[in-house]
């Protein structure tokens, strides 16, 4: 068992000869920062694993805000709940034992935070301030909630009235909320109840797909200028039964590239301990994580 | 079609692979085999070599079993090459566990790497010795181990940490003590990669040894945040059952609110005045009183169950009173101004923050039971973060913190939305959802909930709307405000699934509504008078109602609430002509109900209704007497009897006259019908909890390895002093729980010095084994082992000056004195006078071998000793059957060749076993009952040959919940060493059971005097005698106590004597024949100190001699060595292993 997670942990396969060349040439210093970062040691030993040197040609960080938005709007309309579950990914290709500091302009909306073993915990405590030694390569930096937004960037309205065996159903969908940047990659799915028999579904715009597990997927992709997108078709119930008395979850997803939603701004990305300035990259994306669309 | 083409094409993509993969080894993923890799092995280039190996690796990593290359590629290992090393090791870290004895052949080369420059050579060198799983190498490992822990390199350490759990599973018995102390080495290291690793090897070694956390416990606790992820729950986990152990519970916590229930509940008062500010609304007030008592009590239950594991607590509820625990007030800290529990809440806090959900888990139960009660909510956020991971890591916190809401809710209330389900959540999140949703509800989310719960009942799954409703029940029950509108919303929920009920025969539907009446039912009963209304609309609502369970539990209420309000006794007789003129057509639960609902109207009824009803029960009765189910023919039948003057009476005359016996007859009818139901008593606790974050906790039952909280404060400073103290303080420690009350007793025991009178043995009072053996004989040695060091165990039989330390009390006054004694004795050198107290060795006081030498006696000794108890069946596999056993010292009265065995069945479960019985596994072959299996073995003894394996012990017909009985077993076992199998009847269900011979117990005492001894001794020479030599640690612990005691100075002598014979006789079934002490001039010199001990084998009295002479300095480990003089060669041997493997064992916790 213990066997088992030793060899799962990252540092323990093979360490590769790497290291100890570095000991070796650096001598004593390397080993003193080792023990002065243990993170920054843990993650030498992480990128040994790769075989990546740790010299790179090209300095360069790239910081990702990659948020989701969780939401539930409720049969009336409402919205119920809508939070963001974002991450903060960094990718360093740093040459050295660079010490980072990232700080955000309004830390205040952060709900919730993890953290990478990277990180410091007293200067977060203390300024809100991440300050860390990255590891090589991708890692996940952060990950934070922002809690009871005010609404979500489109809409979705689903209808569904049913009578003497048969429910009709019609999806609207729309802008709500202009983010300022295009939404990309809108789908709206649901599960057609157990009760349906058949379903007709057509759309106005984007395409249709009735999966072999009653799932009904519909794919908008951008919403055009000049319409508002919309499905309708009808249902049919079993026999014998009068009207849908149970109502499918609309899931909805979408995609919102350089906007973080939540409104969480990175304020600025200091580097210490650095031969030569790096280039710094920020980007961010939005899209849907669990967002239901209650009928 | 193109064959040539393909060819070409196939050629071409390998090409073009190859192309892209310049420069690294890939290729050799693609077809390691196509070259002869032994010729590579084998060649003289370190390149080739490499090559050859490095496609062995790619081999093992499709999952080729390529250990046939074994031989070739281990003899590699001495390459100069470090590359060539590193793959040699890589292979043999994969192979060394499955071919041990072809990696043994290169087991100096692994040793020699171990002096190697490189850090990695070493650390490779000692995972490959590791994962040999040897006997034959243990200790070249355990040195290497050693030698390993105290290497410059983190990463050597950190391997050597995590070799020492692979050397412990060898059961390296002897070597305990060594390993132990690796252990707390590398606990004392520098680095947090070592800590950790060192911390999961405490765990897994020792994890009772808590005194080796004593001495870095601060530093542990700051280096916590830096051991890496898995590490950290190993560590908080150790952590917390030490600060529990040291220094008890925080008395802010949780665990102790209990104690103090009514502050407890004024405090929660206070929350609740000032909750505007707060957020914290504390929603149980007066009103509930029901549910009142029950959530009070549940920390309680949580915090006991926590500490004594819940199969103890709620075995023991349910028998005793629950008071019965006596948890001392006096062993509690304070979250806040003990240091060391502040320090480690500081530290755990920004765990809180990991990204790793086990981690903030692990740090959340340590709050969870450490924190004050104030704090625990900076748990809450954290853990609900926690939910927006894996599915399967949701399920694990939802568990966890639907305890937490339970005892807790006014902390989780705030935060309700994060438990709206979601479309993709899986069900049991959705049930476990609902049910903290239910528990956490207050007055003002309350509406917000319900309106979220009238969403989910539109849910296409069924089963998940029938919990809705349930869940709405729940609210009711706890919020009695909003039941107005909760009845109003089901009774439109009941009208609309009625209507669908009928048509919608999918699966589920009907339990929606049966769900939604067993909540308004449950509504109703909180104030019925009020909900009159509710229950004529869902008579009315009857003839639209098919489901049978619905209507039956509507029939139910007409009948339970028939007298109440104005307007339903109004409707009675309509609704009773109702329901009899539907009788025929109900279902089996309906139509009992109909009979029991008439019976019920009639006896409430008074005046002219009463003629109708009593008609419509006789029609009923009629109908139900011809009905097709016994069930009804029999309800019929005995209410026909029952209330026959009732029915048969016609006239007022008649019925006055049978007045007083109808009186009667009501009173027994309507005690029948109405009993329990006054108010329906809460729910039971019905849940078992287990420490949180643990796996115990998922599956609700006991998983193998859970251990509950230690006893508090059962950590005692002066046992922390000595390193080989240990031992015995944890053993306290484990029975802290159970042994708590028995220490007044045990000690009283012990100091009159009196023996069990449970079992009596025939040969020597004085030296009588205590044969309770069990848990109770094993409780009190323990006890009184680590509690009172003041017992005496020596007497020094000097006929003039006898050392009066009889007992404690004595012994304390007349210490002075008794070091003048021994002074005068040790001048004298008048040893005539060092005779034996005991008339059993009388004799002895005629002749001294050695002059130099003095003899002692010790007296006593038998009350000390302390039967091991072996485990024959744990309650996990057993079904709470715990069966232990104790090789007795009684001898078999039936035949030489049996041994006696003391079994003790203890009924761990809440429900009473029947039919005990133990046989053998032969006679049980075939036999399908084990009353057959009797019969058989019951057949009487005649000659050695008939001897059974088993003579049967008279089996137990049941075993009441926590009863122990016990049993004595006369077993035959075929082989000194081989384990018997032999088979469990419990219940009717057969457990197969190994019964572990141990060859101590298979002699018996041979009393004899020194004399005796020496010219049998005499007798045995040569190939009769075997000599073995062990170190021997017991006393050390001793003597460190009895520095610390500095009122008793304990000659170091006798305290090595002691210790040397109670380990003797607890593990063997042996006579001490007499100790020779020698009078040296070197007081600390215990060299020429020698026992005797004589026995004789149980089946063929052929007397067995056992001489231990000790060798060394008092205060240091011994060297024992020991002799067996014995005729029958092969059993002398083993019984000399025995005794040396268990001599040199430290004292071991017996659990």
């Amino acid at each position: 068992m213990l066997e088992k997670q030793l060899t799962g942990h990252r540092v323990d396969r093979s360490i590769c000869a790497w290291f100890w060349e570095q000991v070796i040439s650096q001598g004593d210093s390397f080993k003193v920062q080792c023990e002065q970062h243990p993170s920054r040691c843990h993650s030498i030993l992480c990128s040994m694993e790769d075989n990546r040197p740790e010299k790179h040609t090209n300095n360069e960080v790239y910081v990702d805000l990659v948020e989701e938005m969780d939401a539930i709007i409720n049969s009336d309309g409402a919205l119920v709940k809508c939070e963001i579950h974002g991450e903060v990914q960094v990718n360093s290709h740093l040459s050295g034992l660079p010490d980072l500091t990232l700080s955000f302009a309004n830390p205040s909306i952060l709900n919730d935070v993890r953290f990478h073993p990277c990180v410091r915990f007293r200067p977060w405590e203390s300024h809100q301030i991440l300050s860390f030694v990255p590891p090589d390569g991708q890692f996940k930096l952060m990950s934070y909630r922002v809690k009871k937004l005010k609404s979500t960037p489109i809409y979705v309205k689903p209808q569904v009235t049913s009578d003497s065996g048969i429910c009709r159903i019609s999806v609207m969908v729309g802008i709500r909320n202009d983010p300022g940047k295009t939404i990309d990659s809108i789908t709206v799915q649901f599960q057609l109840p157990p009760c349906v028999l058949s379903a007709d579904l057509t759309s106005n715009h984007g395409a249709v797909n009735i999966l072999a597990n009653k799932t009904c997927s519909w794919s908008i992709g951008r919403i055009p200028k000049d319409k508002a997108p919309s499905m309708s078709g009808t249902l049919t119930l079993e026999t014998g039964l009068e009207r849908l008395r149970v109502f499918p979850t609309f899931q909805v997803g979408f995609k919102v590239m350089g906007v973080a939603l939540s409104g969480l701004q990175i304020d600025k990305l200091d580097l210490k301990n650095l031969p030569n300035r790096p280039y710094k990259g920020f980007r961010a994306l939005t899209r849907a994580g669990e967002f239901d669309v209650r009928s | 079609m193109f064959p040539q083409f393909g060819a070409t094409a196939d050629t071409l993509s390998k090409a073009s692979t190859m192309v892209f993969r310049i420069g690294t080894d890939a290729h050799l993923y693609d077809d390691p085999e196509d070259v002869n890799i032994s010729l590579l092995l084998d060649s003289k280039f370190d390149s080739e070599k490499c090559e050859a190996l490095k496609r062995l690796l790619a081999l093992i990593a499709q999952g080729f079993d390529v250990s046939n290359f074994f031989p070739q590629v281990v003899k590699n290992v001495a390459s100069q090459s470090l590359e060539v090393k590193k793959l040699v090791y890589l292979y043999l870290l994969h192979y060394a566990e499955k071919r041990p004895n072809e990696a043994l052949l290169s087991i100096n080369s692994f040793q020699k790497d171990l002096g190697d420059p490189n850090p990695l050579v070493r650390a490779l060198a000692l995972r490959a010795m590791a994962g040999i799983r040897l006997h034959v190498i243990s200790p070249i490992v355990l040195v290497a181990v050693g030698k390993c822990a105290r290497d410059p390199s983190v990463y050597v350490r950190k391997c050597a940490a995590n070799a020492l759990p692979k050397l412990y599973d060898l059961h390296l018995e002897e070597n305990t003590t060594t390993i132990e102390e690796i252990v707390g080495i590398l606990l004392n290291d520098n680095s947090p990669g070592v800590v950790g690793a060192a911390a999961a090897a405490f765990a897994s070694v020792c994890p009772n040894n808590l005194s080796l956390i004593e001495r870095n416990y601060r530093r542990l606790c700051e280096t916590l945040p830096d051991v890496e992820d898995w590490g950290q729950i190993v560590l908080i986990g150790v952590l917390l059952r030490y600060v529990i152990a040291r220094h008890g519970l925080a008395k802010e916590s949780i665990m102790l609110s209990s104690c103090a229930t009514v502050s407890y509940r004024s405090e929660n008062d206070g929350s609740e005045n000032d909750g505007s500010d707060t957020n914290f609304e504390l929603k149980e007030n007066g009103k509930d009183k029901g549910c009142d008592v029950y959530e009070s009590e549940l920390p309680e239950i949580v915090s006991r169950s926590y500490l004594e594991g819940p199969e103890n607590y709620l075995s023991r509820s349910s028998h005793a009173d629950k008071g019965s625990f006596g948890l001392d007030f006096s062993c509690f800290t304070s979250a806040k101004s003990n240091y060391d529990v502040k320090i480690l809440l500081q530290c755990t806090s920004p765990l809180l923050w990991s990204h790793n959900s086990a981690v903030v888990l692990a740090a959340a139960g340590f709050h969870w039971i450490m924190a004050p009660k104030e704090d625990v909510k900076r748990i809450v956020k954290p853990l609900l973060f926690v939910l927006r991971s894996s599915n399967a890591s949701k399920y694990v916190v939802l568990c966890n913190i639907q305890v937490f809401a339970k005892v807790m809710p006014y902390v989780f209330s705030p935060y309700y939305e994060d438990f709206f389900i979601c479309s993709s959540d899986s069900y049991q999140i959705k049930a476990l959802k609902l049910e903290i949703l239910s528990s956490i509800a207050t007055d003002s989310s309350i509406l917000v909930i319900f309106q979220e719960f009238q969403d989910y009942v539109r849910d296409p799954d069924r089963r998940f709307a029938a919990d809705t409703v349930a869940a709405i029940g729940l609210c009711v029950r706890r919020l009695p405000k909003v039941s107005d509108m909760c009845l109003g919303w089901l009774l439109a929920l009941t009208r609309q699934e009625s209507l669908n009920s009928d048509i919608g025969s999918v699966g589920g539907e009907d339990g929606v509504l049966v769900q939604a009446l067993i909540s308004i039912k449950a509504i109703i009963n909180l104030d019925p008078p009020c909900h009159e209304k509710v229950i004529v609309q869902l008579v009315r609502s009857l003839e639209l109602i098919k489901v049978p369970a619905a209507r039956a539990m509507i029939f139910w209420m007409v009948g339970e609430y028939n007298s109440i309000g104005g307007i339903i006794p109004l409707m009675l007789p309509t609704v009773l002509k109702y329901l009899a003129w539907c009788f025929t057509s109900e279902a089996l639960e309906a139509k009992l109900q109909i009979l029991n609902t008439a019976v019920k109207v009639l006896l409430c009824s008074k005046g002219e209704d009463m003629w109708t009803f009593r008609r419509i029960l006789s029609y009923v009765l009629e109908l139900a007497i011809c009905d097709l189910s016994y069930d009804v023919r029999d309800r019929a039948r005995v209410l026909k009897k029952l209330l026959s003057p009732l029915i048969v009476s016609h006239d007022l005359e008649v019925e006055a006259k049978g007045l007083p016996e109808n009186k009667d007859l009501k009173i027994v009818v309507a005690d029948l019908f109405f009993r329990g139901q006054s108010k329906p008593c809460p729910e039971p606790i019905n849940y078992r909890f287990y420490l949180p974050g643990s796996l115990s906790h998922i599956v609700l039952h006991a998983a193998p390895g859970y251990e509950p909280l230690p006893y508090p404060c059962s950590l005692s400073i002066d046992e922390l002093g000595h390193d080989f103290n240990d031992v015995q303080g944890i053993e306290a420690l484990r029975e802290g729980p159970t042994g708590s009350d028995s220490y007044g007793v045990d000690g009283s025991d012990t100091v009159s010095g009196s023996l069990d009178g449970e079992n009596t043995s025939d040969y020597s009072s004085e030296y009588s084994i205590t044969g309770s053996g069990g848990s109770g004989g094993e409780e009190s040695g323990s006890v009184s082992e680590s509690d009172d060091n003041a017992d005496p165990l020596i007497n020094f039989s000097d006929v003039s000056n006898a050392c009066a330390n009889q007992n404690g009390g004595s012994q304390d006054n007349n210490a002075p004195s008794r070091i003048d004694d021994f002074e005068e004795l040790m001048s004298k050198k008048s040893l005539d006078s060092w005779l034996d107290e005991h008339p059993s060795q009388s004799s002895s006081e005629l002749t001294h071998i050695q002059r130099s030498s003095a003899r002692i006696s010790l007296g006593h000794i038998g009350g000390r000793v302390k039967l091991k108890s072996h485990k024959l069946l744990d309650p996990v596999i057993g079904n709470g059957l715990s069966v232990d056993y104790t090789f007795s010292s009684e001898i078999s009265s039936v035949s030489p060749l049996l041994v006696c065995v003391e079994v003790s069945f203890t009924n761990c479960s809440t429900e009473p076993m029947s039919k005990l019985l133990l046989v053998d596994e032969e006679s049980s072959k075939g036999i399908d009952s084990a009353e057959a299996a009797l019969a058989t073995s019951e057949s009487p003894l005649t000659s050695d040959k008939d001897v059974p394996i088993l003579v049967p012990l008279e089996d137990i017909n049941s075993l009441d919940a926590s009863q122990t009985i016990r049993r004595i077993l006369q077993v035959r076992f075929h082989h000194h060493l081989l384990p018997l199998k032999l088979v469990l009847w419990c219940n009717g269900k057969k457990h197969p059971v190994k019964l572990r011979p141990d060859i101590g117990f298979f002699v018996k005492p041979l009393p004899m005097d020194i004399e005796m001894f020496t010219s049998k001794e005499s007798q045995l020479p040569g190939m009769f005698e075997y000599t073995r030599s062990c170190t021997f640690t017991d006393h050390i612990g001793e003597l460190k106590n009895e520095q610390c005691d500095s009122s008793l100075i304990k000659d170091k002598f006798l305290v090595i004597c002691e210790s040397l014979a109670l380990k003797m006789l607890s593990n063997a079934n042996l006579f001490l024949v007499s100790v020779d002490m020698p009078v040296a001039a070197n007081l600390d010199d215990a060299s020429g100190l020698r026992l005797r001990f004589s026995s004789e084998i149980l089946s063929n009295s052929i007397p067995c001699l056992i001489t231990a002479t000790v060798e060394g300095k008092c205060s240091e480990p011994l060297t024992l060595s020991v002799k067996v003089n014995c005729e029958e060669t092969v059993f002398g041997l083993n019984l000399l292993n025995r005794i040396v493997n268990f001599l040199a064992e430290p004292i071991l916790t017996t659990l």
